[in-house]
């Protein structure tokens, strides 16, 4: 009976769960560390629709009146539990083990100590050139704001590099000195965070201070863009450092 | 040893081990990222189920089996979809008649030549002359499916087949399912029989699909984050082994057609044949694809194609590489 009665209740039960975990993540803010904002809001889509199936479920249908098989039979009660918990224990394990950012383990397999020839800055649009270009010609006596990938974008082109070097800027990023190289990084989503790519600059000058790996800084200091090995690898002379908080996206869409 | 170091097995620094932490953040995004699309297939299926007679299905399709490819092509052209989305929708296309062989054609063709992953390498490598990285992907995606589907009109549906993809009836025996025995009894006195029908189709697909995402998911999680890909960057120039390297790397990363060419436009050490076999063999089948498969084909056929789609992008792409 009871068995009868959690077959049925199953698949309502492993939808309505889904649906309450997507909700959570999105009210969580979670979801910024996962998937890029267009996909987001087809999360918080999807979650609405499985409630409403998951209602309608309740309302269309009703328990079978079919006679029990053994509990091991393919189609037994503790075949069929087996199965449901498949899709109802690792998503919640997921959402609750799931940490805020990679691990420098993670980072390294991902190209963040690799060759400065490695990897070129992902493009989706022009939008990053122009970004790169509006913070080049923007008034040189001010500090610029700036992201981590505008400095990249800029170490690309000789001309940007000619009006920005020696500039001063104001950058956040995540901390990141596991091979010995002080770096600033952030990761760049296409879709979601199975796909991020860690995009760094280094960092010179005074960095002191008990920084620990993916801790978020932010540091004002001096763009620099020397070349080694016939690459050009940005960088930034730190003036002030400090801790701050993750931003509220903390993955960089390109 | 190569093995070994990739994926950071004891021989590597004990630092660099799989972190299982990022496993479950990869995990857990690219189910996020795949349900919806696996929840609009479903509902697409449930669609498709109660509006589409099975008559006229088979009236738009042509009569002989070689047209139904061509067709099926250009029905991957116009009515993209990604690769979670066509499978409830491709199994409900089998159970209202179209010919298994079309519409596996259609499952592989909508994702490999979608306008949108077209148009996505274009802008990806509109540094590194596009045209060409379009033409090439086009073409080489268009040739390798071509190959597949004259091969999968010579197969009987119950060699593709998973007994229940045919029937539409659970089949307990051969069920990886969570669903074998989801025997849906209509509430008696409802006199819904269309909406009954429809939220009978949308749970059953979407519940049946959902398992082999969540299984395929963790498989790409896995590797996608356990395998260090900077091993394959020395080899991502060799004329040989670079076409080889790009659709290992496919494999692994398990990215959607739309989205893929810009990882790899990034990654400077691979060649164009490289970054082509990478194009080509991924949307056709990788780690995450070959567990969704399974859940509408017998594991026999999914190998099948598996290794018929990568032998052909290799082949393909390494005809390219030797090319003057």
């Amino acid at each position: 009976m009871i068995g009868r009665q959690f077959s049925f209740f199953a698949p309502a039960l492993v939808m309505s769960a889904w649906a309450t975990v997507m909700l959570h993540t999105i009210a969580s803010g979670h979801i910024n560390r996962l998937l890029s904002p267009m996909f987001r809001s087809y999360v918080l889509g999807a979650a609405i629709l499985l409630m409403v199936l998951s209602a309608l479920y309740l309302f269309l249908y009703e328990p079978s009146a079919e006679t029990p098989k053994p509990a091991l039979a393919p189609t037994g009660r503790l075949r069929q539990l087996g199965r449901w918990m498949m899709l109802l224990i690792p998503v919640i394990a997921a959402s609750v083990l799931s940490p805020a950012a990679f691990s420098s383990s993670t980072l390294e397999k991902r190209g963040l100590d690799a060759a400065p020839a490695s990897y070129q800055m992902p493009t989706w649009s022009t939008t990053g050139q122009t970004d790169a270009k509006a913070v080049v010609d923007s008034d040189p006596n001010q500090l610029a704001p700036v992201e981590v990938t505008d400095l990249i974008t800029i170490s690309k082109s000789p001309s940007l590099i000619k009006g920005f070097d020696g500039r001063k800027v104001h950058v956040v990023g995540l901390f990141n000195n596991s091979s010995g190289n002080l770096k600033l990084y952030r990761m760049i989503m296409w879709c979601c965070a199975a796909d991020a790519q860690p995009m760094s600059i280094a960092l010179t000058g005074n960095t002191t201070g008990d920084w620990k790996n993916e801790q978020w800084l932010e540091i004002v200091g001096t763009a620099r863009f020397p070349s080694t090995l016939g690459h050009v690898v940005p960088q930034v002379e730190v003036e002030s450092i400090k801790a701050t908080q993750e931003p509220d996206e903390p993955f960089l869409s390109p | 040893m190569f093995f070994a170091a990739a994926f950071d097995l004891p021989s590597a620094p004990a630092s660099a081990g799989i972190a299982w932490p990022d496993v479950a953040l990869s995990f857990f995004a690219i189910v996020l990222e795949g349900a919806p699309f696996l929840l609009l297939g479903a509902i697409v299926s449930g669609l498709v189920d109660v509006f589409l007679p099975a008559n006229t299905i088979k009236n738009w399709l042509p009569k002989s089996k070689t047209q139904g490819i061509f067709a099926a092509l250009g029905a991957g052209l116009i009515f993209p979809l990604c690769e979670c989305g066509a499978m409830p929708i491709v199994q409900r296309l089998i159970r209202k008649g179209v010919p298994p062989a079309v519409a596996t054609t259609y499952m592989l063709a909508a994702p490999a030549l979608n306008p949108l992953a077209m148009f996505s390498t274009y802008l990806a490598f509109r540094n590194q002359d596009p045209w060409l990285m379009i033409v090439l992907r086009f073409g080489f995606s268009l040739a390798v499916l071509i190959f597949l589907g004259f091969w999968l009109i010579k197969l009987r549906p119950d060699q593709m087949l998973r007994a229940e993809t045919i029937t539409g009836s659970p089949r307990p025996a051969q069920e990886l399912s969570p669903n074998p025995g989801l025997v849906l009894t209509p509430r008696p006195g409802l006199s819904l029989g269309g909406l009954q029908q429809f939220t009978g189709a949308v749970i059953r697909d979407f519940t049946g699909v959902l398992l082999f995402l969540v299984i395929g998911a963790a498989a790409a999680a896995l590797f996608s984050t356990g395998f260090n890909r900077n091993l394959l960057a020395p080899i991502g120039h060799d004329p040989f082994l670079g076409p080889l390297a790009g659709i290992l790397l496919a494999q692994l990363l398990c990215l959607c057609s739309t989205t893929d060419a810009f990882i790899i436009a990034a990654f400077v050490p691979f060649s164009i044949p490289a970054k082509i076999a990478f194009l080509v063999a991924g949307p056709l089948i990788d780690l995450k694809l070959y567990w969704l498969y399974r859940s509408a084909f017998q594991p026999r056929f999914v190998h099948g194609l598996w290794i018929r789609a990568l032998a052909a992008t290799f082949l393909l792409t390494l005809l390219y590489s030797m090319h003057p």
